[in-house]
């Protein structure tokens, strides 16, 4: 798999989760520290800060420091990957294939376990 | 049948499962099996039909974050080949009826290999002048919709 479609499966991965994607959708209407960011969500904030470093990791977001604040942007240019249609197509059935592998794997294991 | 490959629209991922050829076969024409890899978690996906034979209709729908099931896939079988060849597209409906939104073909093949089964999945869409279409982006596993609105939120924010 080329870079560019490792990059969409993991911008696909990070849009699977609902925390992500409200962080995303909340750093659209502008930055904000990472305090403000986790306030919504009933979770400590070292697992929050995981979602975090998988955003900034897979560019959907930026974060520096302002002070003691660390401050979350979005990564616009992170979504024109995004854009390009048959590159999202390819990730989508690479992603697709990686599920069926794994299930097929767990399902061969479960029967030699028997 | 000899497939024209078209770098424009179509794609091909070829993988090696290493698992016999019967139980890839089984992931993909068990609607159970099939259910629990079609979408990515947490969506969840339902097979509301999956009649396996020429003209069959494959229906299946999306809930995302535990809410309602939304359509997702909607087409019919064109050839099933047991254990070997399953082709599908959203062109046609179940028994042949032309589809309102027609969007791909996919041939799906199962041959052995040494190392288990090579799996080929083979994709034509209909033309990238649907790509700003929003129901190509209802196939997108329920993502489209978030990536859309998340667009346009970073259009309006980050000027």
């Amino acid at each position: 798999m080329d870079h560019y479609s490792n990059q969409l499966n993991h911008i696909f991965q990070a849009l699977a989760d609902p925390t992500r994607r409200a962080v995303l959708g909340e750093l659209g209407r502008g930055a904000a520290s990472v305090g403000d960011l986790a306030k919504p969500f009933d979770m400590a904030l070292p697992s929050f800060m995981k979602h975090i470093h998988y955003l900034e990791t897979c560019g959907l977001i930026r974060t520096h420091k302002e002070g003691r604040v660390r401050i979350c942007t979005i990564e616009k240019q992170a979504f024109g990957v995004v854009e390009s249609w048959l590159a999202t197509q390819r990730a989508l059935w690479e992603a697709r294939t990686d599920r069926l592998e794994q299930f097929v794997m767990a399902e061969q294991n479960k029967e030699t376990a028997v | 049948m000899n497939q024209s490959f078209n770098p424009e629209l179509d794609l091909t991922i070829t993988r090696v499962i290493n698992a016999p050829r019967s139980l890839v076969w089984r992931a993909w024409s068990d609607p159970a099996s099939f259910a629990q890899w079609w979408v990515p978690a947490p969506a969840q996906c339902k097979v509301v039909a999956m009649e396996l034979k020429p003209g069959g209709a494959f229906v299946t729908q999306i809930s995302e974050n535990g809410g309602e099931f939304t359509p997702h896939l909607n087409g019919c079988f064109l050839a099933v080949d047991e254990g070997e060849r399953i082709v599908f597209t959203t062109c046609l409906l179940g028994g042949w009826r032309p589809a309102e939104e027609p969007f791909i073909t996919a041939s799906i093949t199962f041959a052995d290999h040494p190392l288990g089964t090579e799996y080929v999945a083979h994709v034509m869409h209909k033309s990238q002048g649907d790509r700003n279409n929003h129901e190509t982006w209802g196939f997108f596993d329920g993502w489209g919709t978030v990536i859309e609105q998340l667009a346009k939120l970073v259009e309006q924010g980050a000027e």
